[in-house]
């Protein structure tokens, strides 16, 4: 890798000036004159028949502009990425707490909060929906006229029920995950606009410009061109902002008081209404040889999607590919179900439905390396996929595989070569206890088969030299936008520091489909180097005509052309861009657009399976668990992770170290609760994400260089994988510390403390 | 939010004079990190919030004639930075550090944790235990209960309307005392009290006995509780074994009646102010009774 000057080096952030200082403005930042303030309805029964919605009395209160209901919608009114089943605003029923019935645009912040107080709905209390596996019971009240199961997604290769004979060691249980908030720090917000030309434009953090250009055209009767969309910079999404949250209601007050409007959720606003992690209940059977041999596994999955389907299918779907783990299996029987509850809404969320699984699978896994005697990594070493290999749901893996890498790589982290010298029992303190667990993942990149998947960039030439790469995807944080600038610096040879980038705008960005799936680096970078490849064969040419020599002679670096051998022979790009000005009045510009390779079969009846490339990563967790409390800390992490070749060596580790407290708080405290409907951890006071104090002093970063071919120079994603197996590595290390089994997660102190105290019963009678 | 009538008094006289002058219908704000969340809730009646936080008379640390005082404006960070505070009030000390995080200890104060009067309420615990008294001002006279007599509910206190709250005091801790706070949370840093214990023993010359304990818990009743069948366990017997200080640990299940929560059930309360009081005890013992260094 030697050869790179900006691939794989630790680039600062393009952004870092600007957020370290607080200039950077992001929409909740934004104001204009003449500006109103939204606020939203929402339902007061998590399900019930709208009877009656009387605007008349917010309408009398001085300073209010005006009142939208279902009625003002002038398009579709229902939105949803997959199906548009939610209404932008309800008109005969509501399904969950947060549904949007009614909307105010006032003067002022106070008066439109006092305004939607004023309107009066009358509702019908119907009966609640909350439990999955009772909801798909053909009595059970119905949430949606069509059923609760919004999909039913089966797949069955060989015969389980055979291999289960055949197997020495059965493994069965039941797991339980929680419904974890994305918390990231800007809440869903923005401000609509309509502009002189009649354009809207709509200011709103989110995952993907063009798709809400789409969703909003359709839900307003607008022409999409007539529709401007600026997503970027977000405070933050990990897929929360994925779907649509607040834009359709910002347009439709927007175009009804044509002032601008913005609105700005509470926190508990933002955690009733919008999407969370689905809550999964997965039965696992695992049948395996004494020698480990995976020979067979069945696998039955709830997921709680609430009241509308948004990303609830593909999450689904994603589940019940991951659902095995990066293991060889000729014997599985996977039945998931997706279904309608009111409980809120789930959606997307950074590992898409893999966590969940990540969590039983690699439990059942540490529970047979456990009854079998083996060790942990040799157990999946000798089950691990490798490259050429079928995967559990039938399809040939023909790209980088990197298992075997990831497991010998976890022999190089200081956590493994020092496991052996941890002191079991504190001395001091002989009720702390230390154990060490791992846990291996791995995620798809890229949307799926059957899912259009491309990346697009446009790449202008700027005055000085430098260039202006424009993709649609968005930089939430993860560093995108970063990686962006040292992929077309590279590519262009020319100083990083020349390179800017826009992202997340419908006007000045390519569509490079959704900021999701692990996709942002590889499909967007691989457009921004075929439009880096043209514009360079575009200024070579204009060299070699203003140096009279052929362009093969020339060689490109640091922003200057050479005539190859003669290195006194040169010209700079700020010439080039110069002469261009000079000859023809413009600058010129180059579009590059990606089409992501897709897997060898289709699988049936599972739409979007399987994926075509994955990355791989391994988690390792010490953790010191106090026996009188329950309480749980970590106390060093560490991550083996194949994305390929990295671009970023920072962004890279700060991905590792974000994805694994993200993890850990999964595995430990994040949890909203909903009972009958009601939410109950609705801020930061009672929904509990880690702090610093929480986090391990150290998670050591590896990562694994197995060149993927097919990526931007050779990289993959990674920013769901180095999340996804943080939680079961920590449940596995509190297993080795204390010989509990964690089947349900969060694991909280009363949830430890509680199974402790089972044990230590079930010893006392023994 | 609704809208309150915002006052400022500069001294202790002039806040006296308004705290008589609105009878009851009106709010101290010291720091605001407790009230200001509840105005946001709507959760506050009265309609004037009268701040104090500028009152250079209601803020400092001094010591004399082995007494400690804490005026109420001090913020929990001004505490822990007091000299030998250590030493003098380590139980207050390790409860101070306990609360939130260094912005919430930059700006809160220890007066206005106490008149608060959270069952949460971190440093109280250890207030008990190191058995401060609070002096209570009006225009019309003051008076000085014990701490423990302050209390009269979650949220509720006994001072009188016009009274402010302007001295909280205790001894210095001496040489043959130690003790501990210990506080249990969903968390690290910024988390509410699940269970809280503080204790204070005053070691006797005989080894393994003591001559007073004081034991106090958070979150387990309406307010925060003395434990007094556990200290008189603990000056009745010879604490001379893991298994007696468990068997006098477990007294504090008649001690407590806490309530189920999101935060955490009655159940694991319960055995928490067992298992917190445990630990405290069991790490001195095992430090023979010494402090930690
Ligand atoms: C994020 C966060 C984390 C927190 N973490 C903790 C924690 O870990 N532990 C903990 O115990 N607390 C915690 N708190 C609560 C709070 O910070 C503390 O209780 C703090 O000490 C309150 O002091 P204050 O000056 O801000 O009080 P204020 O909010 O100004 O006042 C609190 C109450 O006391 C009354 N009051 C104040 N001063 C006087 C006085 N001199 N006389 C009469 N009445 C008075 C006020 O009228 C009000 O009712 C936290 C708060 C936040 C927001």
């Amino acid at each position: 890798m030697g050869e790179y000057k900006y691939i794989g080096k630790s680039v600062p952030r393009v952004d870092a000036a600007e957020k370290a200082t607080g200039h950077i403005k992001y929409m909740s930042d934004l104001s204009f004159p003449n500006m109103l303030w939204g606020k939203i309805v929402r339902s007061k029964y998590p399900h019930a028949k709208i009877l009656k919605i009387d605007t008349s009395k917010a309408e009398a209160l001085p300073g209010v502009v005006a009142v939208v209901t279902w009625k003002d919608v002038p398009g579709l009114n229902g939105f949803g990425i997959v199906i548009p089943d939610q209404p932008v605003l309800c008109e005969d029923k509501v399904r969950y707490i947060g549904d949007a019935v009614a909307a105010v645009a006032a003067e002022t912040k106070e008066i439109a909060e006092e305004a939607a107080k004023l309107v009066e709905v009358e509702y019908e209390p119907l009966p609640l929906v909350d439990d999955p596996i009772k909801a798909i019971s053909e009595d059970a009240p119905k949430v949606h006229d069509g059923g609760n199961v919004h999909l039913h997604t089966k797949i069955v290769r060989g015969d389980v029920e055979k291999a289960f004979k055949e197997a020495d060691l059965i493994v069965e249980h039941t797991y339980y995950t929680g419904r974890q908030e994305h918390a990231f720090l800007e809440t869903e917000s923005g401000v609509a606009k309509l502009e002189e030309d009649g354009t809207l434009s709509v200011y709103a953090g989110s995952q993907y410009p063009q798709r809400d250009q789409m969703q909003l055209s359709r839900c307003l009767a607008l022409n999409p061109r007539k529709i401007h969309v600026v997503s970027y910079p977000v405070g933050g999404a990990f897929g929360g902002k994925d779907e649509l949250t607040i834009q359709p209601i910002l347009g439709l007050l927007a175009l009804k008081t044509k002032r601008p409007v913005k609105i700005v959720l509470s926190r508990e606003e933002s955690i009733i209404s919008y999407w969370k992690r689905h809550p999964m209940i997965m039965k696992y059977k695992t049948g395996v040889k004494k020698d480990g041999t995976l020979v067979a596994n069945k696998v039955e999955i709830y997921a709680d999607t609430g009241a509308y389907a948004s990303l609830g299918g593909p999450v689904l779907n994603l589940a019940v590919e991951h659902a095995c783990g990066p293991y060889k299996l000729d014997n599985v029987y996977i039945d998931g179900y997706c279904v309608y509850t009111n409980n809120g809404v789930a959606g997307a969320f950074r590992g898409f439905g893999v966590p969940q699984v990540t969590f039983a699978m690699e439990t059942q896994m540490d529970i047979i390396a456990e009854k079998l005697g083996i060790d942990p990594i040799k157990l999946r070493k000798k089950n691990a996929l490798r490259r050429g290999d079928v995967s559990p749901i039938g399809n040939k893996l023909t790209t980088s595989v990197g298992t075997v890498a990831v497991l010998d790589g976890v022999k190089e982290t200081d956590l493994w070569k020092n496991k052996d010298r941890i002191e079991k029992v504190d001395k001091e303190r002989p009720w702390i206890k230390r154990g060490f667990g791992f846990a291996l993942t791995y995620q798809g990149t890229g949307l799926g088969i059957g899912l259009p998947d491309y990346g697009g960039a446009v790449l202008r030439f700027r005055e000085d030299g430098g260039f202006i790469v424009g993709v649609g995807i968005v930089d939430y944080g993860q560093g995108t936008g970063t990686s962006y600038a040292q992929i077309v610096a590279e590519a262009m040879k020319c100083p990083v520091e020349k390179v800017s980038v826009i992202l997340g705008d419908t006007d000045l960005t390519a569509d490079s489909g959704p900021t999701s799936a692990s996709r942002g680096v590889y499909t967007g970078g691989r457009a921004a180097v075929i439009a880096s490849n043209r514009m360079m064969k575009i200024l070579k040419e204009k060299a070699a005509e203003l140096l009279s020599v052929s362009p093969e002679d020339l060689e490109a670096e640091s922003g200057y052309f050479y005539v190859k051998n003669q290195p006194d022979v040169s010209i700079s790009y700020e010439k080039i861009a110069m002469e261009f000005l000079k000859t023809s009045g413009h600058l010129p510009q180059t579009e590059g657009y990606f089409l992501m390779p897709i897997a060898d079969i289709k699988i049936k009846d599972a739409f979007g399976l399987p994926h075509h490339i994955f990355a791989y990563s391994g988690h390792l967790a010490l953790v010191e668990v106090n026996t009188l409390t329950g309480q749980t800390k970590v106390l060093e992490g560490a991550e083996v992770v194949d994305g390929g070749i990295v671009v970023n060596r920072q962004g890279f580790e700060a991905q590792v170290e974000g994805g694994y407290v993200m993890g850990m708080g999964y595995g430990l405290m994040e949890d909203v609760k909903i009972e009958k409907g009601i939410f109950k951890t609705v801020n930061f006071s009672t929904y509990i994400i880690p702090t610093v104090k929480d986090a391990p002093k150290r998670i050591q970063t590896v990562p694994v260089h197995d060149p993927e071919e097919t990526g931007p120079y050779q990289a993959k994603g990674i920013a769901e994988t180095v999340m996804v197996a943080t939680a079961p590595a920590i449940t596995n290390a509190i297993h080795s510390a204390t010989g509990i089994r964690i089947f349900k997660i969060p694991a909280t102190s009363e949830l430890v403390y509680n199974l402790l105290k089972e044990q230590r019963k079930n010893e006392s009678t023994d | 939010m609704k809208e309150f009538n915002y006052l400022r008094a500069d001294t202790l006289s002039e806040a006296l004079e308004m705290l008589e002058e609105f009878q009851g219908n009106v709010k101290v704000l010291a720091a605001g990190t407790d009230l200001v969340v509840r105005l946001k809730g709507d959760m506050v009646k009265e309609e004037n919030i009268l701040d104090i936080s500028r009152i250079k008379e209601l803020k400092g640390i001094y010591a004399e004639n082995g007494i400690i005082h804490i005026l109420p404006l001090t913020t929990h960070t001004e505490i822990l930075e007091y000299p030998d505070m250590k030493t003098a009030a380590q139980i207050l000390y390790d409860a101070c550090k306990s609360v939130g995080s260094p912005q919430i200890r930059n700006r809160g104060t220890l007066g206005g944790n106490v008149a608060n009067a959270s069952p949460a309420g971190d440093t109280i615990p250890a207030l008990f235990v190191q058995g401060a008294k609070l002096r209570l001002k009006s225009k019309s006279g003051e008076r000085v209960i014990s701490v423990e007599d302050f209390f009269t509910g979650p949220g509720r206190t006994v001072l009188k309307p016009d009274e402010l709250l302007v001295d909280i005091y205790f001894p210095t801790m001496s040489d043959d005392e130690v003790g501990f706070f210990k506080k249990l949370g969903q968390r690290n840093a910024l988390a509410i009290s699940v269970v809280s214990v503080a204790a204070k023993l005053k070691k006797s010359t005989e080894p393994n006995k003591f001559d007073k304990a004081f034991v106090a818990f958070g979150s387990v009743a309406p307010t925060v509780i003395r434990g007094n069948r556990v200290e008189n366990a603990l000056m009745d017997s010879v604490v001379d074994s893991p298994e007696k200080i468990r068997y006098i640990a477990q007294l504090a299940w008649r001690e407590v009646s806490p309530i189920s929560d999101v935060r955490a059930s009655l159940k694991y309360r319960q055995d928490m102010s067992i298992n917190l009081l445990y630990e405290g005890l069991l790490e001195l013992y095992k430090n023979g009774w010494n402090r930690r260094s």
